[in-house]
């Protein structure tokens, strides 16, 4: 149960971090090894280009995370939530996201992220709008 | 259920699902079971409705299994990575990566949650890269 909570926590200290644009604490969650793989091109993405990524999008755009389901597992956790993300033009996009980690030692060691790139207009703003 | 009849339940659904036995999905599925994808437009669908619609989707292709299953259980559910290989009438072998988040009760599937990417249904059945968004059907 100690170990479900733990997980939980991360799981809530992750996502809030991304949230609140709290960078440092993002990036603790993370374990040195971490690797995350995104299911529109399959590959496995560096803890540091992912850390740059979301650095980026966290300066730029203020990203929420709505109506979040997570589930504990033995070694990990599943969260499924709608990633809403407001745009400089104040474009609100938003996106279906099933999101898989893996933790061990209280860190996030890999990463599974499920969405569906066919929906990209609803994502980002329209062409010559951003 | 424990968590080992949960995995069991999951991996009866994928091979019932493999092997087109549509009358042993219909066992597996709750009465009141609801099925969504994040494509197709979101919808939630009754069991009974996605399994109606299972027979034509069948015809598409000459094979699906359903590969590289890794399960994780939860109280109360699955969540399940796989690969999907299909081999299409042309003889195009295509794949898609899927995600399903199951809920589950007294051995039954209540609830699916189906996430991936519409993006690459024109690579799963052979079509040109540019060609126009299709289902994956």
């Amino acid at each position: 149960m100690r170990q479900d909570w733990n997980t939980l926590q991360l799981c809530d200290r992750f996502f809030d971090a991304i949230e609140q644009r709290d960078y440092a604490t993002l990036e603790r969650c993370y374990a040195p090894e971490a690797v995350v793989w995104h299911s529109h091109d399959c590959l496995y993405q560096p803890r540091d280009a992912n850390l740059a990524m979301l650095k980026d999008g966290m300066t730029r755009l203020k990203m929420r995370f709505k109506n979040r389901r997570v589930h504990t597992f033995e070694g990990g956790f599943v969260q499924q939530h709608t990633l809403f993300v407001t745009h400089p033009n104040d474009f609100v996009g938003q996106m279906d996201v099933c999101f898989v980690a893996y933790t061990r030692d209280g860190m996030i060691s890999r990463i599974y992220e499920y969405f569906d790139t066919g929906q990209m207009d609803k994502f980002l703003p329209p062409r010559g709008a951003a | 259920m424990t968590d080992g009849e949960i995995r069991e339940l999951c991996n009866r659904f994928f091979d019932a699902y493999q092997d087109r036995r549509v009358d042993e999905l219909a066992e597996i599925y709750a009465p009141d079971c609801v099925v969504w994808h994040n494509v197709f437009g979101g919808r939630e669908m009754s069991g009974a409705e996605n399994l109606a619609a299972l027979p034509a989707s069948y015809t598409m292709q000459r094979r699906r299994t359903y590969d590289d299953r890794t399960i994780n259980t939860f109280d109360g559910g699955f969540v399940i990575q796989y690969t999907l290989h299909g081999v299409q009438h042309s003889g195009h072998r295509g794949a898609l990566w899927i995600c399903i988040v199951g809920s589950c009760r007294d051995g039954k599937i209540t609830r699916i949650d189906e996430y991936m990417d519409s993006g690459k249904f024109p690579a799963w059945r052979g079509a040109k890269p540019d060609a126009a968004k299709e289902t994956a059907s």
